[in-house]
């Protein structure tokens, strides 16, 4: 008779990880603040208490190299680039016609934003996109997911100033890193637009065409026409500007949503680990898990289209 | 249109509004403290933030709005 078997393993080694799972969950009840609070101090033992957590909102400074203050966010954007460049390394070396399970993986991911790429921007601007969305959406997601590493918060130093500080923690979670990156969004957006309209591209902020030419029909004595067309100009004048601005306010959006939520993530996780310790923040975790994919999908999709809106003719994007 | 990009404009529709606002109350404010003309720019800025709000939002929903029509008379 063959053994059952639940999720696959022998079904009394699962019971066996069920139960230590609610025990864990039982004395982490206890052992943390709600449980004190709901049935006072139980006598426990000093290794059981927990520290009060700490969350410093700017990103503390570990050292400084040549002058630059070397903040702890940007050490963990360094381990991210080294981890995807060694996995690319690692991953393309040897590639093979049936693939392994890291080179299928990866080709299915890469694969999923291409078509993702091809079906927004079409054929042609699909593949030029692609790099630059499909290296937004790899970092913000490695990144995401490397700060979820446990103890990749809880390794502490001594800061040049005599401080303990984080020596790692999610660049995500330091405002400069997602302003950097919807600055570095921004400028694309700007250099593709200007590259495939020319000088068209500007005409959508400083569209000043209609009005000049109203002037034109005052001056040659057609008043009525010309007025009604001033009137015109002035909205178009002042459309264009609204469109400037909104490109603007594109950086502040992208730069706040990405670090709002990974800020967030990073917080939840802190005060579910400290509110009853140990198992309790596990389906936080998956979330977060969840989180850093879908902000990453979001800051390169959206990337990917303001890049199609950038590229696309004035009659043909509305259309 | 695919649904990708609809969804993804949706998704950038909310922070958008957000941001606008609070760009525009942040300037204004910033050029009152600058100028001294408290609280007058403050408040332009604030109705150039929400007015920047809907034009985005306008320009980011028509043309799912127009391309869910063309789909109803498909």
């Amino acid at each position: 008779m063959a053994k059952r078997r639940t999720l696959g393993m022998p079904r009394p080694l699962f019971i066996g990880i069920l139960f230590l799972f609610v025990l864990l969950l039982i004395v982490g009840f206890l052992v943390g603040p709600m449980g004190r609070s709901i049935f006072g101090d139980l006598g426990l033992p000093w290794w059981l208490s927990l520290p009060h957590p700490e969350f410093k909102l700017p990103a503390e400074t570990v050292f400084h190299l040549f002058g630059f203050p070397i903040a702890n966010s940007i050490i963990g954007a360094w381990i991210t680039m080294v981890v995807l460049i060694c996995l690319s390394y690692i991953i393309t070396r040897r590639m093979r016609i049936v693939p392994g399970r890291l080179q299928s993986a990866f080709e299915l991911l890469l694969g999923w934003l291409y078509d993702l790429c091809r079906t927004v921007a079409g054929e042609e601007n699909g593949r030029r996109f692609f790099p630059i969305v499909t290296t937004i959406f790899l970092f913000v997601a490695f990144n995401a997911w490397l700060s979820l590493i446990p103890g990749f918060g809880s390794i502490f130093v001594t800061s040049v100033e005599g401080e303990h500080v984080h020596l790692l923690r999610g660049a995500n979670t330091d405002i400069n890193m997602p302003l950097a990156l919807a600055l570095i969004s921004f400028v694309f957006v700007e250099y593709f637009g200007l590259k495939s309209l020319g000088f068209c591209y500007l005409g959508k902020f400083l569209n000043v065409g209609q009005f000049f030419r109203s002037l034109g029909q005052v001056v040659k004595g057609r008043l009525r026409a010309g007025l009604g067309g001033l009137f015109t100009g002035f909205i178009h004048i002042f459309v264009g500007l609204l469109e400037a601005l909104s490109e603007m306010v594109r950086i502040i959006s992208f730069t706040f949503r990405l670090f709002g939520n990974m800020t967030a993530g990073e917080i939840l996780l802190l005060i579910a680990a400290f509110l009853i310790p140990w198992v309790f923040a596990l389906p936080f975790y998956s979330l977060e898990l969840l989180v850093g994919f879908v902000q990453a999908l979001i800051f390169g999709g959206l990337t990917l289209v303001f890049l199609t809106l950038a590229v696309a003719h004035h009659g043909e994007e509305s259309s | 249109m695919s649904r990708w990009t609809a969804a993804l404009q949706l998704v950038g529709v909310g922070f958008f509004i957000g941001g606008s606002i609070v760009l525009g109350v942040v300037a204004g404010l910033w050029l009152d403290s600058r100028l001294n003309t408290s609280p007058a720019l403050g408040i332009v800025g604030l109705f150039l933030g929400i007015v920047v709000a809907f034009y985005g939002v306008y320009r980011m929903l028509i043309p799912l709005m127009r391309n869910r029509k063309n789909g109803e008379q498909d």
